[in-house]
């Protein structure tokens, strides 16, 4: 019995699949091809390396932990596509007991769902970018926002492991209005559900596109928050359509493995977004903080073995390299009781340890890729630590004050 | 017209809500209905002569769920 007879010889979901994987990896090549010639381009390096780890963040994490979020919205665009080859397949097997193989052409509502969703959310890049040209979101109010984004998306992955029932209340119903609106207004068209649905998503933003989001406001350029949202998007989006695709088309069972899988990536991602923003709080308690604290003698030990240590430390001058992959030394000794100059120097920096803060002292500023740059700090009580951090929260260090 | 309220434990995300609530839209008699995943329930307000409880745990059974009247 067959089920679809004018079905085409190659699957389109595949086709389709394959053209936004070529597509995201294309653009990877691109964006990372000028990287490697780097000195070239030296003005515009920095702008190329926040796109790139833009669309690795969004390759990497984003796809998965937006899709915990926004999950329901692509359901719903899915829903009427769902609906209608179920009608379609009930009608032309009215004795099918087999009511769930049914397959569906969830290509197209996906495709066209991300494809809004790009669009919404470069638009958004360039609103916050603009917007960031107004004002400067302090690193408190960045670290409150993560914290806050942390705990949603920690809330949300217990949501679905079904852990407690309060936990519900972390997923985010659509305004009743809207569902009703959307439903009504799509009646009968296949195309206007997914694409609307898509740009809403722009209400619902996951943890890592609010972190994102946070960058663009923070580059205060809507050309360059458009470029920083788009690569993002573009670098969920792969993902997105995978698991959309899989969890519509492998079955309940499969679904279920993939959406504990996602809750898994989600917990993670949301602890560590936490950490991030107790990073960028300056809070000794971040698990990154607490673990270089436990092995302080020895992480002090050795960096006073390898790195080369602050020289002129007791003259008031201290050094900080910040390195593409972090801070070198982690941990710095400095004297107590006397006001500091901390030299920050960056030897074509380009990744976000460039953008320095140190929460406690309410410093925050984006050092140039090559250069150096001081900051005084003021006079600390002996056993006094400073930590310090990028604006991400991702590389930590501290300064321990003997 | 009454309203009534019927425990669906079977939803496991907010898409589900809005799939009973379309439900509105196919069935004759419906005024309304409200479904809330953070509850687990729907309220829905229908013409009972036109509609009967058994129906309504048809038509939700139909979109993939089990409606419990309260």
């Amino acid at each position: 019995m067959s089920t679809k007879q004018n079905k085409p010889s190659v699957d389109p979901v595949i086709v389709v699949m394959l053209g936004v994987v070529f597509l995201a990896v294309a653009i990877a090549m691109i964006i990372f091809q000028p990287q490697s010639n780097s000195i070239d381009i030296a003005a515009n390096s920095g702008v190329m390396s926040q796109l790139v780890v833009a669309f690795v963040t969004g390759i990497t994490t984003g796809g998965l932990s937006c899709l915990a979020v926004q999950g329901g919205l692509l359901a719903s665009s899915l829903a009427h596509q769902i609906e209608q080859d179920y009608v379609e397949h009930t009608a032309k097997h009215k004795k099918s007991k087999h009511q769930e193989t049914v397959r569906t052409n969830s290509a197209l509502p996906i495709s066209l769902f991300l494809v809004a969703k790009l669009v919404a959310y470069t638009l958004l890049g360039a609103l916050l970018g603009w917007v960031g040209s107004f004002l400067t979101l302090s690193p408190t109010t960045r670290a409150v926002l993560m914290i806050a984004i942390g705990i949603f998306m920690v809330g949300n992955a217990l949501r679905m492991f079904n852990v407690h029932p309060i936990f519900r209340y972390f997923s985010i119903e659509p305004p009743k209005f809207i569902t009703r609106y959307i439903r009504r207004t799509a009646k009968g068209t296949d195309t206007a559900t997914p694409i609307f649905l898509g740009l809403l998503t722009v209400f619902i933003p996951c943890g890592v596109t609010q972190a994102m989001m946070a960058t663009a406001l923070g580059t205060g350029s809507a050309l360059m928050g458009a470029a920083l949202m788009f690569a993002f998007t573009l670098g969920t989006s792969p993902v997105f359509f995978i698991v959309a695709y899989l969890a519509t088309e492998l079955g309940s069972k499969l679904e279920k493995f993939f959406m504990r899988f996602v809750a898994i990536v989600v917990l993670i991602l949301g602890f560590v977004t936490l950490d991030s923003g107790l990073n960028l709080m300056g809070s000794p308690f971040s698990l990154q903080n607490m673990t270089r604290n436990w092995f302080t003698p020895q992480a002090a030990a050795n960096a006073s073995a390898d790195v080369p240590q602050p020289v002129t430390a007791a003259e008031g001058e201290i050094v900080l390299n910040v390195e593409n992959g972090g801070y070198s030394p982690a941990i710095l000794k400095a004297p107590a009781g006397k006001d500091l100059t901390l030299n920050l120097v960056t030897n074509k920096t380009y990744s976000c340890a460039r953008d320095f803060v140190i929460p406690d002292l309410n410093f925050y500023e984006l050092l140039p890729d090559t250069g150096t740059v001081q900051v005084n700090i003021p006079a600390q009580e002996v056993g006094s630590t400073l930590f310090f951090t990028c604006s991400m929260g991702m590389y930590t260090g501290q300064i321990v004050f003997e | 017209m009454i309203k009534k309220t019927f425990k669906i434990p079977d939803m496991s995300c907010t898409n589900c809500a809005m799939k009973i609530e379309s439900l509105e839209d196919d069935l004759e008699g419906v005024k309304e209905i409200n479904a809330s995943y953070h509850k687990l329930e729907m309220i829905i307000e229908f013409d009972e002569k036109r509609l009967t409880d058994d129906e309504i745990v048809a038509a939700v059974k139909k979109k993939g769920y089990t409606a419990i009247a309260a």
